[in-house]
């Protein structure tokens, strides 16, 4: 494998010494530049006391190219599809090489706590959200509690 | 040839013996058998064909000498003798006739010596109708006349017949007899040689007026033979070493008158003399060589005795060509014998006068160019070789392990066995068993060709029952030097007296270590030093005298006999220093170097002191240097050297990276030729690197006798080759090589199937990088410029012409792959370009044209004040900027200073960091913002920081063109590899100089000391700085990257840096092979780790069109470095590759 340059190594040490209340991130054994992450739904969010699993994966041209992260748990959520893809914009255009693994989880953090029906990505979610927003935060509250209550 | 009126009176009196005996010829039968006896074979030799025809006469001997044309008398009688007398007339004949056809089939010795009779034709044989049908068989028979012959000849052997077509100078009375022997007489035997003979071989005066044919039945004269037949028969008939036998054939049957033409059978014989004379001269061994040496360099005027020899060696071929013996092809492919087409390469010409080899040899040496070997060619040659199956099976032997510390491989092993029977000193192996005939092989000398005796078709044995002196032995063959006009009965094999030879394993294999053992082992001349001790003692004189001449031809010059000289090219000097103390051990073991300075002392050194150094280093520039300084101009001769490396004979002379003399007409291979040695040692991976000439160099360097004469070479390697004559030039090349070269690659397998040598794989990647704006700008410049003129050359046909001024087009687009800067640096590293005016004179004007470029990119003054001092305002402590993190690679600070770069909104980056994300953003077309806030960035506003002279900090505006995009690639990798992997060393590749001055500055401003160090070797490092950079570059340690930057010029061969498993080709070079010996430095014995190089190629650019170059010379295959005119056509070829 090709070396590591040294900010991947210095951002790994940082979330295990240092991590995010809320976010777990651990670089998997074989690739150091995938990551299995966790993150806890913010508190009065449809997604409180869920725990979201992800994965993030770091480009051969990270840090001039964006960490690729997708929600592996299933989440009813207006800028998440049903693969998981995330509509972010520091994941796209607003990538800047000088924000970081941390910061990116702690934005999709954020996300799960203000979700934007405006700029969707799972259309039909966005939909109801934008209708009736009472009942899709109730069903994400259900989805959470279906698919990401903490075992 | 010696033929005086005596032995012309001689023969005389044998024609009237001879008629006295055709006249007694029944009762003086025993007389002549007992004169027959006293020769020492009489083999019987069977008629192929006789004429068998009816008679009705009684049975009487000549009844069946009717029948038997050829058969004599007394043999009729014996037939008759053994047939039945009770059966009737015809059976007796018939059963005499096949008796005598029996015996004929199986001759019994004691049978032949009674039939034994004088060979005389009877008349009415000769008379018969039906004999005279047979013209055509009719041949001469020795016996009928026993010759006087000399003592010294004690048999003959046929080797074939001529028919002439002879011209009646007397007139006779009545037809000349079938079957009469005509007598070859010589009517000018007084004549000196020289009256008949320029000086150039060719004939003063026609033969033909000197050569006669004397009827023995006549006893006069009946006439001449034509001129080609004399001039043959002229320097031959007298000698003894061949005998000629002419027989009447075919006179028309009618008399004959001045004028008139009659046919005559010329029997050809070799006799014993001819082999006995030369076995004498085989006794002196290479003597023959020496003597006929000056046959073939015709500076000296011939005296009467070799233009006699010469006469001889031109009859003697003008004859084999005559009755056509052709000499034996082997068909065995092991054994490079001659192909038919050899035969050509003997020069018949010279007969003619026409054409002088030698001669032709001084006049056309640019003839050489054009014998340049294509691939294919070179690699059968390299395959013929490949010693691959005699060295598998070669014995192993161990060092002294009290000499010798390290431990060889395997076939280094085998390979010191090999070198220590080059030089006869068989007590250092353990199996004494092996002797010079194993050294040498026994390939025959390709001077010689190899000849089948014919069967015996002399008229007389075809004719008559002869008994003569004909082939004594069963031999089958025999063995001439056409060249030399020398015989032999023995196959003459391939011997020399050389000590030394060519140790040219593929490069990697140890060839370094090996040549050390043998040094080791055998440190001194063994022989000269005990006789010393002997001579110290005893004070004999003549001893020492003997060693001395088996020694050298040197004699004037004292022995250094304890120390070997090795001379390297001048990078490889320390390595071999150090490999030596690696390797010797020993209170004996000194090496010095010679280099430079100390050369007042080195006789005295070598001959006077009692520790001489065992290994004296030095550099062929130091060698060319006093050769140069003691050749005397005008004469061309070395002038008395008292002190330095000529003063001296050494013990042993071993050239590293021998290829470098492969130029005989050089000023360095001059020199090395005149160091005198008695052993005489070359390495090199490539002992041919284009043609087969480059062959010769070594050969010459070796002294390897014959083939060091250049007429040798000539005439059996480089003519035969021009005249395409590919096999019979590489057989011979492979016959001179077989037996004094050791070639093994790393793909070999040892007789267990093992490869001789098991390297780490190796990765070769090349990465592609594109140009930046302002290259781009830059490189479609020059671009443009260098196409039209390529177009320009090629619509007017003078691309030739134009050859240097495109030369610098591709040189300058090469210089702007690498960096703006190389731009008007002269790089002495480019060879092509060395001298070349055009260089200076047109770049002033070029760089104009790059500023100018450079300044419409620009941006004003005031704007880049403007810019500056936003910044500055940001930052109002100067200490500040030593504070600064990278957002990009988090470094915290950003080290050393002068990395960081603001940009316009006063975000502060490496520069590394920030110029990578700019160009990540264009490559992809989407806007540069400042990663930490997001606002525009411009490329042209950016601010670095400068380090004044006084260590004060100014801002100033970057300049993006500064940074080359190969740099800055270079850096990338090395950062990651750093932070990767601290601790590797990596060596990068160069071919500009100027481009590694800048690397070297950039670098070290871009990574700070702890983490990176930079080395530089290039060819302007003295040898001390060389030994110390790569000395310390080899040092490992594992908190710092070491980069070692190397001049593929100066460093691409020998060198060994295995210390690093890393490289980096910064420019790619027009021989793949170079860039392939360049990465031999890393990837060879000593390599533990997985090597990995990665080339950089610029996008788009006329590197990309070379790497397309380079792969189709690997698949064709190249001629590496070929000589100027060569290399300059092959370019063309390229060039309309290039801008295709």
């Amino acid at each position: 494998m090709a070396s590591l340059p040294k900010r991947i190594i210095k951002e790994t040490e940082r979330l295990v010494l240092d991590p995010v209340p809320g976010i777990n991130a651990v670089p998997h054994e074989d690739n150091l530049r995938y990551f299995q992450v966790t993150i806890e739904g913010p508190q009065q969010s449809p997604y409180e006391d869920g725990v979201f699993e992800l994965e993030l994966f770091l480009p051969d041209d990270y840090p001039m190219e964006a960490p690729k992260v997708r929600f592996l748990t299933k989440i009813y959520h207006p800028n998440i599809d049903r693969l998981g893809r995330i509509c972010l914009d520091v994941l796209k255009a607003n990538w800047s090489p000088a924000l970081q693994i941390r910061t990116v989880l702690l934005s999709v953090q954020a996300l799960l706590a203000s979700p934007n029906p405006n700029d969707p990505l799972a259309n039909d979610v966005a939909e109801d959200w934008l209708k009736h927003e009472d009942e899709a935060i109730a069903k994400a509250r259900e989805w959470t509690k279906q698919y990401a209550s903490r075992k | 040839m010696n033929g005086t009126d005596g032995e012309h009176e001689q023969s005389h009196e044998r024609f009237a013996k001879k008629r006295f005996f055709s006249e007694e010829l029944e009762t003086n039968g025993d007389d002549l058998n007992e004169q027959l006896e006293n020769q020492d074979s009489f083999l019987f030799q069977a008629p192929e064909n006789g004429n068998v025809i009816g008679s009705d006469g009684p049975v009487e001997p000549q009844e069946l000498q009717d029948m038997i044309p050829d058969l004599s008398g007394s043999q009729a009688e014996k037939l008759l003798a053994r047939t039945d007398v009770d059966d009737d007339r015809n059976t007796r004949i018939s059963s005499a006739v096949s008796l005598y056809f029996e015996q004929q089939r199986k001759p019994e010795r004691t049978e032949r010596k009674e039939r034994v009779s004088p060979a005389v034709r009877l008349s009415n044989v000769l008379d018969s109708r039906s004999s005279s049908g047979q013209g055509k068989k009719i041949r001469d028979y020795g016996e009928r006349l026993p010759k006087k012959v000399k003592p010294s000849v004690q048999w003959r052997r046929f080797i074939g017949s001529i028919q002439v077509s002879a011209l009646a100078t007397r007139p006779t009375i009545k037809p000349l007899k079938y079957g009469s022997e005509l007598r070859i007489t010589k009517s000018c035997g007084s004549e000196v040689s020289s009256k008949l003979y320029y000086a150039n071989g060719r004939k003063r005066a026609s033969m033909a007026n000197f050569v006669r044919l004397f009827d023995v039945g006549l006893g006069r004269e009946v006439g001449r033979v034509p001129e080609e037949v004399a001039k043959v028969l002229f320097p031959l008939v007298d000698s003894d070493e061949l005998d000629f036998e002419a027989t009447m054939i075919y006179c028309n049957n009618r008399r004959l008158s001045v004028g008139d033409s009659f046919i005559v059978q010329l029997d050809c014989f070799l006799t014993s003399a001819l082999f006995d004379n030369f076995s004498d001269m085989l006794e002196r061994g290479t003597d023959i060589f020496n003597g006929e040496k000056r046959g073939f360099t015709q500076n000296v005027v011939e005296n009467e005795g070799e233009l006699r020899m010469k006469a001889r060696r031109l009859a003697l071929l003008s004859l084999f060509d005559q009755v056509q013996l052709q000499p034996v092809v082997l068909r065995t492919e092991s054994s490079p014998e001659h192909t038919p087409e050899a035969t050509e390469v003997i020069d018949l010409d010279g007969i003619d006068g026409d054409q002088n080899l030698p001669e032709k040899d001084a006049i056309q040496p640019s003839q050489m160019q054009e014998d340049v070997l294509n691939v294919n060619q070179l690699k059968s040659l390299y395959k013929a070789t490949l010693s691959m199956e005699s060295s598998k099976h070669l014995p192993e032997t161990e060092p002294n392990p009290e000499v010798f510390k390290l431990i060889l491989r395997r076939y280094q092993k085998q390979g010191l066995t090999w070198l220590l029977r080059r030089e006869r000193e068989f007590d250092e192996m353990p199996n004494t068993s092996s002797s010079s005939e194993d050294i040498d092989g026994d390939m025959m000398n390709p001077l010689w060709k190899q000849f089948r005796w014919p069967k015996n078709l002399s008229w007389a044995s075809q004719k008559i029952n002869s008994i003569d002196l004909d082939s004594q032995s069963d031999e089958e063959f025999f063995y001439a030097n056409l060249h030399t006009g020398e015989f032999s009965q023995a196959k003459p094999v391939l011997k020399s007296l050389l000590k030394g030879g060519i140790l040219a394993d593929e490069m990697g294999l140890g060839k370094t270590i090996s040549i050390l053992s043998m040094i080791l082992t055998v440190p001194f001349d063994k022989k000269f030093c005990d006789m010393r001790t002997v001579e110290g003692a005893e004070a004999t004189e003549d001893a020492p005298f003997d060693i001395l001449q088996s020694q050298t031809l040197d004699r004037t010059k004292p022995y250094a006999a304890k120390t070997t000289l090795v001379i390297v090219p001048m990078s490889l000097l320390s390595q071999w220093q150090q490999e030596f103390e690696k390797s010797a051990s020993g209170p004996d073991a000194h090496c010095e170097i010679y280099y430079g300075g100390n050369t007042g002392s080195l006789r005295t050194l070598l001959t006077k002191t009692k520790k001489p150094p065992m290994m004296l280093l030095t550099t062929y520039g130091t060698v060319q240097h006093e050769w140069s300084r003691l050749v005397n101009k005008s004469t061309g001769y070395l002038e008395y050297d008292t002190a330095g490396l000529f003063s001296v004979d050494f013990f042993r002379i071993v050239i590293d990276e021998g290829h470098t003399i492969r130029n005989r007409n050089t000023r360095t291979s001059k020199s090395l030729m005149d160091l005198s040695s008695s052993r005489r040692w070359i390495l090199t991976g490539t002992p041919i690197i284009n043609r087969l000439d480059d062959l010769y160099s070594l050969v010459k360097f070796m002294r390897l006798e014959p083939w060091s004469q250049v007429g040798y070479w000539k005439t059996f390697v480089s003519e035969p080759f021009e005249k395409k004559n590919y096999k019979s030039a590489f057989d011979v090349v492979s016959s001179i090589l077989e037996p004094v070269i050791l070639r093994r690659t790393k793909q070999m397998r040892d007789a267990d199937g093992n490869r001789l040598v098991e390297l780490p794989p190796k990765e070769v990647i090349i990465e592609r990088v594109s140009f930046n704006k302002h290259e781009d700008v830059l490189y479609k410049y020059f671009l443009n410029r260098a196409e039209n003129s390529v177009r320009e050359g090629l619509d007017r046909g003078d691309l030739l012409k134009k050859y240097s001024t495109i030369l610098v087009h591709i040189l300058r687009l090469r210089q702007v792959c690498c960096h703006a800067d190389l731009l008007g640096s002269q790089d002495e590293n480019d060879e092509d370009l060395a001298g070349n005016k055009m260089l200076g004179e047109t770049f002033s004007a070029e760089k104009a044209v790059s500023n100018e470029t450079a300044a419409t990119l620009a941006i004003s003054e005031s704007e880049a004040d403007a810019i500056i001092s936003n910044v500055r305002d940001k930052y109002p402590d100067e200490e500040q900027y030593r504070k600064l993190e990278c957002s990009i690679c988090t470094s915290e600070p950003i080290d050393p200073v002068t990395q960081v770069v603001f940009t316009e909104c006063g975000h502060a980056f490496c520069e590394m960091c920030i110029i990578e994300y700019i160009r990540f953003q264009s490559e992809r077309h989407q806007n540069i913002k400042c990663p930490n806030c997001r606002s525009e960035v411009d490329p042209k506003r950016l601010v670095a920081i400068k380090e004044m002279p006084n260590k004060e900090l100014t801002l100033i505006l970057y300049d993006t063109g500064s940074k080359s995009s190969k740099i800055t690639s270079l850096m990338k990798s090395l950062k990651r590899l750093q932070d990767g992997c601290p601790g590797e060393q990596v060596v990068v590749f160069s071919q500009f100089s100027s481009f590694m001055d800048i690397m070297e500055k950039e670098l070290s401003a871009s990574f700070s000391k702890s983490e990176l160090k930079v080395y530089k070797f290039d060819g302007r490092l003295s040898m001390k700085e060389r030994s110390k950079v790569l000395q310390e570059f080899a040092e490992k340690d594992l908190t710092k990257l070491k980069v070692l930057l190397l001049s593929l010029k100066a460093g691409g061969v020998g060198l060994n840096l295995t210390c690093a498993s890393r490289a980096y080709m910064m420019d790619p070079w027009w021989s793949p092979s170079l860039e392939d010996q360049a990465i031999d430095r890393i990837h060879r014995i000593g390599q533990v780790n997985d090597v990995k190089v990665v080339r950089f190629i610029m996008e788009h650019s006329i590197e990309e069109k070379m790497l397309r170059i380079q792969e189709r010379k690997r698949t064709l295959g190249e001629a590496v470095d070929a000589d100027e005119d060569e290399r300059r056509k092959r370019r063309i070829e390229e060039i309309q590759t290039l801008f295709e």
